[in-house]
C-alpha cells in the first residue's frame, strides 16, 4: 500500500504561537536582507513581488515550527519555484534575446547563462587543462552576471553546509515534478525495479567521461529534458533537431507522465546525474534522517514516502536512509511511530531529533529564501508586470 | 637519417607521447573506464587485461602508421574513404561496449548460481582476451586529437621502419597515461559500480552508434 505524506502526517504536535514566532524570527531577518535591495528598486511590480514572496518564505516556515512538520510545507515552496523558474527565465530571455533559442554566436561570445548541473563535467577537463568546458563567462559581465565562478562558489559553500538537501530545496527544476508527483491521489505504478537507482549514477559516469573526450557538456547538449522549458540551442541543423525531440520526450516521459503515474520524483531518482553527483555530498554532510530500530515497527510507511526510493528495507534494518536522501523530511512526517529522526551525525539517535531538524532547516531555508526566493521575486515580478 | 636526427625523433615520439597523454587519457576514458569496472575484481585479471587492450592498441597505431607512411599526411584531410573508415570504427565500438552492457564475459560456477557465497570448485573463469584485444584496437586506430598530431609528423618521416619506431615511441609515451586505470579495482568493491558500469556502457554505445550511423549516413546522403 502506497502512502504519501500528505495524507498520513503523523499528529501534528503544535507549538505555542510566540514560541513559533521567536523560532521564525531568524528566518524573517534573513528575509528582510535578502531582499532588502528589492524595496528601493523604483519598479513597483518588483518591490510587490519582494514582499509578497519575503512573505510567503517566512509563512511557511512558521507553519513548519508550528506543525513540526516539514514536507508539506516545503513541497509548496518547491512547487513554487519549479513552475515560476522558467516563467521568470523565459520573460528574461525573451526580453534580452527575443527568442528561448541560444544561437552559436551567443555561445561562441561567452554569453549562455551557467546551470549548476554542468558542475560534474567541468572537473576532469578542468583538472587535465585547465579550461571550462562551457560557453559562458568565468566572471560576472553586464550581459551575463551569472558567472561560472560565482555559481559554483555558491554552490560548493551551500552544499558542503547542506549536502543533498541542495535537491529538495534549492534546485530549480525538481519542483516541477514534485508538482505532477502531488497530483494523482494514489500512484498508478506501484512496483518499480530498485535498480533503476543506479541509473542517474550510470549516467554521470556516462556524461562525465564523454565531456572530457568531446570537450564540450555533453548533458546539456543531448539530455537535459529541463532544456524543453528553459533555453535551446537554435535548430539550424538535423543535429539540433533530433537534440530538441530528445529534450521534449525525457521531460514529458520523467517531469510529467512519470510522477503523475508513480508519484514519485522520478526525473530526479532515476536519471538526474548532478543528483548523484550530490549524494556523493551526503557522506560528508553532518545532517541526515536515521531510523530509530526500537521504535520502528517495518510498517513501510517511509519507504512508500519516500519520493526517490531513498530508503529500502535493508537500509531501514541499518537504521538509515541510502546515500541519497534528500532531506525532504516526508519520510519524518509520516512516521507515526517517531522512528524516522532528523540527526546530526555524532549525536545520539532520538533524543535530540527536534533540535537537529532546527539546525538544518534553518541552514536550508536560508539556502532556499536566498537562492529559491530571489527567483520566485523575479518571476512573480514578470507576473505582476503582465498583470499591471 | 643521420643518428642526430633520428635521437630527435626518438625524444621528440615520446615527448608527444607523454605530453597529449591526457588527451589520449580522456579519448579513451569512455571506453576504458565502463570496461575496467565491468571486469572481474583482481588486482592480477586486471593488469593482464589492460596489458592485452594496450598491445592490441599499439597493434591499431602501428596499422595507422603504415597507412599514414603510405599514404602521406594526405590521408587526414582528403582520402574520400575517411567517413567510411571513422563510421565503422565507431559502430563496432558501439557494438563491443554493448557486448559488455549486455552481460559479457559471463562467469560460471558449477557450485553455485551466481552471486551466491557457496563454494568455488576450482579456479573462476577469467574473463579472455577477445574483449580487451577488440577495444584496444578499435581505440588504437580511433582518430584522436593526438594520433592525427602523430600520424601527419609519421607520414613526414623518411622511411617505414621510421614511422613505426616514431608511433612506438608516441604509444609508450601515452601508455603511461593509462597506468592509473589500474587503480579502479579499489572503486569496485561495492557490488551496485559493476552494474552502474554496465548501464554506462550501454549509455556510450548508443552514443557511439550514434555518431558512427550519423557519420555514415551523411556520407551517403551528401556524396
Amino acid at each position: 500500500m502506497s502512502s504519501h505524506p500528505s495524507t498520513l502526517e503523523r499528529p501534528p504536535a503544535f507549538r505555542r504561537i510566540g514560541k513559533s514566532i521567536l523560532l521564525t524570527l531568524p528566518i524573517l531577518l534573513w528575509s528582510l536582507l535578502m531582499f532588502s535591495r528589492a524595496f528601493f528598486q523604483p519598479r513597483l511590480d518588483l518591490r510587490l513581488a519582494s514582499v509578497v514572496v519575503m512573505l510567503f518564505m517566512t509563512a511557511l516556515f512558521f507553519l513548519m515550527m508550528r506543525t513540526g512538520t516539514t514536507y508539506r510545507w516545503r513541497r509548496y515552496f518547491f512547487v513554487a519555484l519549479g513552475l515560476l523558474f522558467p516563467v521568470g527565465f523565459i520573460a528574461d530571455l525573451i526580453a534580452v534575446r527575443g527568442t528561448m533559442s541560444i544561437p552559436i554566436e551567443r555561445m561562441v561570445s561567452g554569453d549562455t547563462p551557467f546551470c549548476y548541473m554542468v558542475i560534474p563535467m567541468l572537473v576532469i577537463p578542468a583538472a587535465l587543462t585547465r579550461s571550462i568546458i562551457f560557453p559562458g563567462s568565468i566572471l560576472p559581465t553586464a550581459s551575463n552576471p551569472h558567472s561560472i565562478a560565482i555559481m559554483i562558489g555558491l554552490w560548493l559553500a551551500l552544499t558542503l553546509v547542506l549536502g543533498k538537501a541542495w535537491c529538495s530545496y534549492a534546485c530549480f527544476f525538481g519542483g516541477i515534478e514534485e508538482g505532477f508527483a502531488a497530483v494523482a491521489k494514489k500512484p498508478k505504478i506501484r512496483r518499480i525495479d530498485p535498480r533503476f537507482r543506479l541509473v542517474p549514477w550510470a549516467i554521470l559516469l556516462a556524461i562525465v567521461l564523454l565531456s572530457a573526450a568531446l570537450f564540450e557538456p555533453v548533458y546539456c547538449m543531448w539530455l537535459c529534458p529541463f532544456k524543453a522549458v528553459t533555453e535551446y540551442p537554435a535548430v539550424r541543423s538535423v543535429q539540433t533537431a533530433i537534440q530538441m525531440v530528445i529534450f521534449v520526450v525525457l521531460f514529458i516521459g520523467l517531469v510529467i507522465v512519470l510522477p503523475l503515474l508513480t508519484k514519485k520524483r522520478t526525473q530526479c531518482a532515476f536519471f538526474c546525474p548532478f543528483g548523484a553527483f550530490q549524494s556523493l555530498f551526503n557522506k560528508i554532510n553532518i545532517f541526515e534522517i536515521r531510523i530509530d530500530r526500537e521504535k520502528c515497527i517495518d510498517c513501510a510507511a517511509c519507504r512508500n514516502a519516500c519520493p526517490t526510493m531513498a530508503i529500502s528495507k535493508e537500509s531501514v534494518q541499518a537504521g538509515n536512509t541510502l546515500l541519497g536522501c534528500m532531506k525532504c523530511g516526508a519520510c519524518v512526517d509520516v512516521c507515526k511511530n517517531h522512528a524516522a529522526v532528523w540527526h546530526v551525525k555524532g549525536t545520539a539517535v532520538g533524543p535530540s531529533s527536534e533540535r537537529s531538524r532546527l539546525l538544518f532547516l534553518y541552514g536550508a531555508w536560508a539556502m532556499a529564501t536566498m537562492f529559491g526566493g530571489s527567483v520566485l521575486a523575479n518571476s512573480v515580478s514578470h507576473l505582476l508586470h503582465f498583470a499591471m | 637519417m643521420n643518428l642526430p636526427s633520428i635521437s630527435a625523433s626518438v625524444w621528440e615520439a615520446l615527448a608527444l607521447g607523454l605530453a597529449t597523454g591526457p588527451i589520449c587519457l580522456a579519448s579513451c576514458g569512455p571506453v576504458v573506464v565502463p570496461w575496467m569496472l565491468i571486469l572481474p575484481n583482481g588486482w592480477r585479471v586486471r593488469s593482464h587485461q589492460l596489458t592485452v587492450f594496450l598491445a592490441a592498441r599499439l597493434m591499431g597505431y602501428l596499422l595507422f602508421a603504415c597507412v599514414a607512411w603510405w599514404a602521406g599526411s594526405a590521408i587526414p584531410h582528403a582520402w574520400s574513404g575517411r567517413a567510411w573508415a571513422f563510421g565503422c570504427v565507431q559502430l563496432l565500438l558501439a557494438i563491443a561496449l554493448l557486448t559488455y552492457a549486455i552481460g559479457w564475459p559471463k562467469t560460471r560456477s558449477c557450485a553455485a548460481e551466481s552471486g551466491r557465497r557457496l563454494v568455488q570448485i576450482g579456479v573462476a573463469p577469467q574473463p579472455g582476451r577477445t574483449g580487451a584485444a577488440t577495444l584496444g584496437f578499435l581505440t588504437g586506430i580511433n582518430l584522436c586529437p593526438p594520433f592525427l598530431v602523430a600520424g601527419v609528423r609519421a607520414s613526414q618521416l623518411g622511411s617505414l621502419p621510421a614511422a613505426l619506431v616514431f608511433f612506438v615511441l608516441f604509444f609508450a609515451g601515452t601508455a603511461v597515461w593509462f597506468a592509473p586505470f589500474l587503480a579502479l579495482g579499489f572503486v569496485q568493491r561495492n557490488p551496485a559500480i559493476a552494474t552502474v558500469a554496465r548501464i554506462a556502457a550501454a549509455l556510450l554505445a548508443c552514443y557511439y552508434g550514434f555518431l558512427g550511423a550519423s557519420t555514415l549516413i551523411a556520407r551517403i546522403i551528401y556524396v
